[in-house]
């Protein structure tokens, strides 16, 4: 066997250490937002900031969460309109149209369908026989989680103030249209209708356009998008590369499908490929990718070789997939959560 | 996308000591799960949001006392270890348990158990334990957070895994 799964999870998973990252992983860092209490302003600050975050007075109120431990920010608005059947909450019928609380669950039957409103950020239509549960909804923050089932989403708040959990992965809204879709396997499914969106696990993150989809497994997270006009053939090949259970030939095998298949819209693809393939088989990718947008200044192979998060970036900014300044906000966002 | 190397933390350091608040946020949103993975090792997990509140505030402070910025992880995981330490002074020994231990999944309860269990292990061990299992950081990565050089980091993990089964199966106390 090769690879070492505890060092670097590579190769071939081990069965006790993969079961405790399982039942640890509750556990784990939930990422926030960066906030400062009033009291370290001051002299270490200049007074560009100290205007700015006058200026944002809910952060203000914000900050002292984290001074007293003891105020909250109230709950957003959030709305639940029964649409077809009997959704219900806690078990319970919803009446035509009511809120849904923190921590919560709706649920639908095969029957039923409902409609989740959150004041300033979106609507949310709950499928039939789906499971889904209210995170938080407060100021610039709002999370669902999608244990089971299929919802639609148009989301209209800024980027990143929206996220869905799922069982193998968060998908952080950047402003779109999209249908996620969870199964019993907890294996989900993300197809974006317009905008973008993140999908991020542990560390590893799939950044899906208009137009693509992109599955996320338990314990593997988000695999590499691709857009649906690909081969199925195309789609088999990264299911291959993303489970990384195959043997190397199997693997190489299924680079080459992917790469002969590649289109021009298809870098996105391949951009991230870049990062998930190893050796020579990143080189491939690396030539493929710079056949279609070649790499920018300073962006050399040897630097994709060793995974520089500088050079992988830099080539994005240089796919004419979305403005840099577009992409920081959304890292930056999804970073603070 | 991949980020957070070192030539981005010196970037992002350098930015912070010019008082550049996004630049301190970013780190936080780098470092923050490797600064809880370490508290966890050793305080109650009710108490470790507070504490990687504090730990973050005390860095913010003392940033401009930083002369290396390419060791921020160390320096930073240097004062989550005194923080904890100094919390565990102040307080009565706690125990954690599950969150409501009356419906608390089978899952949850064994956890807080297996959570117990690395605690009780060596330092070394139980932070690069908890930052694999619990954090879910690679050996590389916990490397590159903690400062520490990639061969210890993956000797602590493969002794510390071989004593942490032999506990679990209990053939060691």
């Amino acid at each position: 066997m090769t690879g070492d799964y505890l060092w670097d999870r590579s190769g071939e998973a081990d069965p006790t250490v993969a079961d405790l990252e399982r039942l640890m992983a509750p556990l784990a860092w939930q990422p926030r937002q960066w906030r400062e209490p009033a009291g370290t302003m001051g002299r270490r600050w200049p007074l560009p900031f100290v205007a700015a975050l006058a200026a944002t007075i809910t952060i203000v109120t914000g900050l002292s969460t984290f001074v007293g431990g003891l105020k909250r920010e109230p709950q957003q608005g959030v709305s639940i309109t029964r649409l077809e059947g009997t959704p219900t909450v806690a078990r319970a019928p919803i009446r035509e149209s009511q809120s849904l609380a923190t921590g919560r669950w709706l649920e639908t039957n095969a029957t039923a369908r409902a409609l989740v409103e959150i004041e300033n950020v979106g609507r949310i239509e709950v499928q039939p026989s789906s499971r889904l549960a209210l995170i938080r909804s407060k100021g610039g923050d709002h999370r669902l989680h999608l244990a089971r089932g299929t919802v639609q989403a148009v989301i209209v708040s800024p980027p990143g103030h929206f996220s869905m959990g799922t069982p193998s992965a968060t998908a952080v809204d950047l402003g779109c249209v999209y249908t996620m879709t969870v199964g019993d396997d907890e294996v989900g499914l993300v197809q974006v209708t317009a905008g973008w969106v993140g999908f991020e696990w542990r560390g590893r993150e799939s950044f899906i356009p208009a137009g693509a989809s992109c599955i996320t497994r338990p314990r593997l997270g988000p695999g590499t998008p691709y857009y649906e006009d690909t081969s199925p053939a195309f789609r088999t090949a990264l299911t291959t590369i993303d489970l990384g259970r195959s043997s190397a030939d199997e693997r190489t095998a299924a680079i080459d499908v992917v790469l002969n298949e590649s289109r021009r819209r298809d870098v996105v693809t391949l951009w991230h490929l870049l990062s998930r393939v190893q050796g020579a088989d990143r080189d491939r990718v690396f030539d493929r990718l710079a056949g279609f947008v070649p790499p920018p200044a300073g962006v050399t192979r040897d630097a994709v070789r060793n995974g520089r998060a500088d050079a992988l970036d830099a080539w994005w900014n240089a796919l004419d997939l979305g403005t840099t300044s577009w992409w920081r906000t959304w890292t930056q966002q999804w970073r603070e959560k | 996308m991949a980020a957070g190397g070192p030539a981005e933390t010196t970037r992002l350091v350098l930015a912070a000591q010019r008082q550049d608040r996004a630049a301190f946020a970013e780190l936080y949103a780098l470092y923050g799960r490797m600064v809880h993975g370490l508290l966890l090792a050793r305080v109650s997990r009710t108490d470790v949001d507070d504490l990687v509140q504090d730990v973050f505030l005390q860095a913010m402070q003392r940033l401009p006392e930083l002369r290396e910025p390419e060791a921020f992880g160390g320096w930073l995981a240097s004062i989550a270890r005194h923080r904890a330490v100094d919390h565990f002074r102040r307080t009565a020994p706690t125990v954690d348990l599950p969150d409501n231990l009356a419906a608390a999944p089978i899952d949850r309860t064994q956890a807080t158990a297996v959570l117990a269990t690395i605690r009780r292990l060596p330092e070394a061990y139980r932070e690069t334990l908890m930052l694999r299992l619990v954090e879910g950081m690679t050996g590389p990565e916990i490397a590159l957070r903690t400062g520490l050089t990639e061969g210890s980091v993956r000797v602590n993990l493969h002794r510390g895994m071989k004593l942490l089964r032999d506990r679990l199966e209990g053939t060691s106390t």
